[in-house]
């Protein structure tokens, strides 16, 4: 309660001392820097208060009804890079900005956004003030703003993204340009990235894909930093949060500069530093639920008007405590966890940093290397990578004197990419490359998945055709996997399994542009998965559900058929936007763990319930519907809705583990400006999870220890400030989530058997920027 | 403008040279030193004297793999038996003997019998960890009459610091976990 008034007080005072003074007007000219031409349709985004005017044909832009202040603009064209521009406007002013065309610059490190045209098929993103807000949360959970993706948890500190229903090796994440490699089939084993990283982060689904996989079946992550630094000069970014619930603590930091002597020259480092301590139910601490995160970046380039060459380097590492009530020596042990209301004494209580055994410990390093070269009008891109990936897993165990991982997996990948983008004629712009995996994946300890190599050998061809209204994109993509596994045995034998696969995939999306109002889109897609090594050969006891996972030999690659059409509304001043989806994933030999209750595994603990890796037809289809209003007032309204059916078609029964479908809206309310303090603005959120009604059905093997837990709704808040301190803009943020400390478990959480979710956690931030150019020439103002 | 190209040419060879050199590395040789309980062994000794018998649960692939076998019990009508069990991970050669680590960690962990209703065997005077409190690494077996049933002797071990072992521990205390649940058939004939 405490909180709550003192939370209150925070909310409400800016909103009395601040009058409107909101009447500035901020136009524009914009123009192609290389081609002296005009620009039309190019986006111009305010950062702060997430508004955004499109050019018109002279390549002239207005926004009114603004407040004095600081303000971000981001200004985007699909023929050129991205400028990033911060102005302060205390009368109407007027400014000319030109944008460096792409083909020359090969400024952004975003892959398609270099490309003639966009991706025109499923996209969804996360950036600026949103992205900010999620400043402290995994990756996982900031993905899970975007409608239609939700996240799967082991509790609150391992949590992975799933997108329409599905997730781990259906999903391909792009990190930097470079797709993740690590242990990512497993259900808690959270993405190795630090989200710090990210400026943008953004789901696909269409031709694009294929540039990284023919295997990505649910969709495509792109974690995006931000460009590097194009212009002599240095800025900074520090970064810092704590958070009252888990005492967790965060700082992290940015350093970019370019030297004026060598301006092809540009460099950045970034760290970050994270430590949580046990997490709060509303009734209880959860022991052990502490994590730790040290991570680290460098990036340096070198970039010439024809030729560019990016090395990088990232280290990610990741302590997670587990719950210590939900590690399971065997069934009866579960049983009886799963059969108390709430966790025993023995396992909450203890508010502590200290993390210990069962725990997660996970780095994970990758180093890049990436050069684009242009000649004429056509461009080279080759990207070298490396990926160094070792998860250890330390279980309860019986011995105290055992200090030894009891899971050890340490997977090395190296990556090559060549491609070759051909000059845009006859309206089509297009993509060939080949791409080269090899992998190497090395255990010790308990066996869960064999020692293999794996090769992979692709090649994809995508061609964009753009004329008038329409958008028409297609693509095709091959790739052959070998995989060689090697089991050892106890007794020095091993048990060795090769196989290997081809599979094709193809994609097509079109875009229509009936009206300025009306946007339609159509996307088919043809994907194969090969199946996994742990779906083929995975043969061990999985402690955190106390079961027996037994793979099979037989699997074939899954194929996907998708389906998805989209309708997007903007009425004529912008003001209200509104977006539907509508999808359908055909899956035939969907992969998927089969109960087989007459089949118990003995072992000395007892007998496991033994889960088998099967293969079945499955139909995932849904809706996602978001609506954003934004009328002139201070106000903005946004809502949302994520309605998903998970279906197993030869059981004709429903598939396990599938989100439930959601609801959730935002208000918010910009306040105007005041003195030092600009871009104010306050939201509430709320959101609202339904039960899972469609989980299978225990006639066909029972999948599920407990129901789903019952609906549950959230209150979150969130609100920030930019103050400018000697002429460099602070930003101060505070956000409450589950603002009325709420009881509730949610079905994507394997924690739920044990015990409830975090309850009321409010959060401060603060973000410090320090920018200096040393030559600025693209911008004059009048 | 050429240049340029062989410079990307040459730095993608000898990358793909380094990244080949790389990946060739050490031999896979096995280093598998997770331990895995295999057996449990019960060795019963007549009170007064007589033949040792033995039975036990063996699984020496451990967990999965070939089925474990379980001995059936079999023991004389109206007698005492001196109990002594031994753990045991048969996955390495010579076998590696538990015992020993769970008699130096008695305070960690304890034993469990629970003889089914009408199996006519009693398990008493357990042997006890430094704190007087029941380890049950060796006890004493009593049989009545004639009769057929099951027993299930269960291994708990405490994995707090202090373990915080106490006389009413029930077989399901939130403070330990499962190590061994084996259920042996009996038969008092």
């Amino acid at each position: 309660m405490k909180y709550l008034l003192l939370l209150a007080t925070i909310l409400v005072a800016p909103s009395l001392l601040f009058a409107q003074n909101c009447r500035y007007s901020l136009s524009g000219h914009i123009e192609d820097a290389d081609l002296k031409e005009k620009l039309a349709a190019a986006s111009v985004y305010i950062r702060e208060t997430n508004s955004r005017v499109v050019t018109d044909s002279n390549g002239d832009f207005r926004f009114g009804a603004l407040c004095a202040g600081r303000y971000t603009l981001i200004i985007t064209h699909v023929n050129c890079d991205s400028v990033i521009k911060i102005i302060q406007l205390n009368r109407d002013e007027h400014i000319d900005l030109r944008l460096p065309h792409s083909l020359q610059t090969l400024g952004t490190v975003v892959v398609e956004s270099r490309k003639g045209r966009e991706n025109s098929g499923f996209k969804k993103e996360l950036s600026g003030q949103q992205m900010e807000q999620t400043r402290g949360s995994s990756l996982a959970e900031a993905l899970s703003r975007i409608n239609g993706v939700t996240m799967l948890q082991t509790g609150s500190t391992i949590a992975k993204p799933v997108i329409h229903g599905l997730h781990s090796s259906r999903i391909l994440l792009i990190n930097n340009g470079v797709r993740q490699e690590g242990q990512q089939w497993g259900n808690e084993h959270a993405p190795e990235i630090d989200p710090f990283i990210a400026e943008k982060l953004a789901v696909i689904k269409g031709v694009d894909e294929l540039k990284y996989g023919s295997d990505a079946i649910a969709g495509v992550i792109l974690v995006e930093p931000r460009s590097l630094r194009n212009e002599p000069g240095y800025n900074a970014e520090f970064n810092t949060g704590w958070a009252t619930n888990n005492r967790q603590m965060i700082f992290s930091g940015i350093w970019e500069q370019t030297l004026k002597k060598i301006p092809a020259f540009t460099y950045r480092l970034q760290g970050t530093f994270r430590k949580a301590a046990n997490a709060a139910t509303p009734d209880y601490r959860l022991n052990n639920t502490g994590a730790e995160e040290k991570n680290f970046s460098a990036t340096a380039a070198w970039q010439k008007k024809m030729f560019r060459t990016e090395l990088f380097y990232s280290r990610f590492e990741t302590s997670l405590g587990i719950f210590t009530g939900s590690h399971i020596g065997n069934i009866t042990d579960l049983q009886n966890a799963i059969n108390t209301s709430r966790p025993d004494p023995v396992f909450t209580g203890q508010d502590s940093y200290r993390i210990s055994r069962p725990y997660q410990q996970v780095t994970h390093q990758l180093v890049k290397s990436k050069s684009v070269l242009l000649k004429g009008a056509h461009k080279f891109n080759l990207s070298l990578a490396g990926q160094f990936n070792h998860r250890r897993e330390y279980d309860i165990v019986r011995s105290s004197s055992n200090s030894r991982p009891q899971l050890d997996l340490s997977v090395n990948t190296f990556s090559e990419d060549l491609n070759w983008e051909h000059p845009r004629t006859n309206n089509i712009a297009g993509t060939l490359g080949i791409s080269l995996v090899q992998q190497r994946n090395h255990y010790s300890g308990r066996y869960f998945i064999p020692n293999y190599n794996t090769y992979t050998y692709g090649a994809y061809w995508i061609e964009k055709w753009s004329r008038h209204r329409w958008d028409i994109q297609a693509g095709i993509r091959y790739d052959y996997k070998t995989i060689d596994t090697r089991r050892l045995k106890y007794n020095g034998d091993t048990l060795d399994h090769n196989f290997n696969f081809s599979t094709v995939a193809a994609s097509f999306n079109s875009n229509f542009r009936a009206s300025a109002a009306w946007i339609f889109n159509l996307g088919i897609s043809l994907s194969r998965r090969a199946p996994y090594v742990n779906e083929l050969l995975s043969d061990g006891i999985h402690h955190g559900t106390a079961t027996y996972e037994k793979g099979s030999i037989e699997l074939k690659p899954e194929q996907s058929l998708s389906l998805h059409s989209g309708l997007q509304f903007r009425n004529h001043d912008g003001k209200l936007n509104a977006e539907v989806l509508l999808y359908a994933n055909f899956i035939r030999d969907f992969i998927y763990q089969q109960p087989m209750p007459e089949n118990p595994v003995l072992t000395i603990a007892g007998a496991f319930p033994l889960l088998e890796y099967r293969q079945t037809d499955a139909l995932l289809s849904g809706m996602d519907l978001s609506v954003d209003w934004d009328p002139a007032g201070p106000f903005r309204l946004s809502g949302k809705i994520a309605i998903l059916y998970g279906y197993n078609r030869i059981a004709r029964d429903w598939l396990i583990l599938m989100p439930a479908n959601k609801l959730g809206s935002e208000i918010s309310y910009v306040l105007a400006d005041k003195g030092a303090f600009t871009g104010n603005s306050l939201s509430m959120e709320w959101n609202w999870t339904d039960r899972q009604r469609r989980v299978p059905d225990a006639g066909n093997g029972s999948q599920d220890y407990k129901v789903p837990p019952p609906a549950y709704q959230l209150i979150n808040l969130q609100a920030s400030s930019t103050i400018s301190v000697s002429q460099r803009p602070v930003t101060v943020g505070i956000g409450v989530r589950n603002l009325f400390n709420t009881r509730y478990r949610d079905y994507l959480n394997s924690m739920r058997y044990f015990a409830d979710e975090m309850g009321r956690n409010i959060s401060f931030r603060l973000k410090i920027s320090i920018e200096k150019n040393q030559r600025d020439k693209s911008i004059s103002k009048h | 403008m050429k240049t340029q190209l062989t410079k990307i040419a040459f730095a993608a060879f000898m990358a793909a040279v380094l990244l080949t050199a790389c990946s060739k590395d050490k031999d896979e040789v096995e280093d598998n030193e997770e331990e895995v309980i295999t057996t449990l062994k019960l060795t019963f000794t007549p009170a007064g004297g007589g033949t040792a018998l033995t039975y036990q649960f063996r699984d020496p692939d451990g967990p999965g793999g070939i089925a474990p076998t379980t001995d059936e019990i079999v023991l004389a009508p109206s007698k005492s038996y001196d109990v002594a069990i031994e753990v045991l991970n048969e996955t390495t050669t010579p076998a590696e003997d538990i015992t020993e680590e769970i008699a130096e960690e008695a305070a960690a962990h304890r034993f469990y019998f629970q003889p089914s209703a009408g199996s006519n065997i009693t398990v008493s005077n357990l042997n006890t960890d430094g704190n007087g409190i029941a380890l049950g690494l060796a006890s004493t077996w009593t049989t009545t009459a004639t009769a057929t049933g099951t027993i299930k002797v269960t291994l708990r071990h405490y994995p707090g610091n202090p373990p915080g072992k106490a006389a009413a521990d029930p077989i399901d205390s939130p403070k330990s976990g499962t190590d061994i649940e084996v259920t042996f058939n009996t038969k008092v004939q």
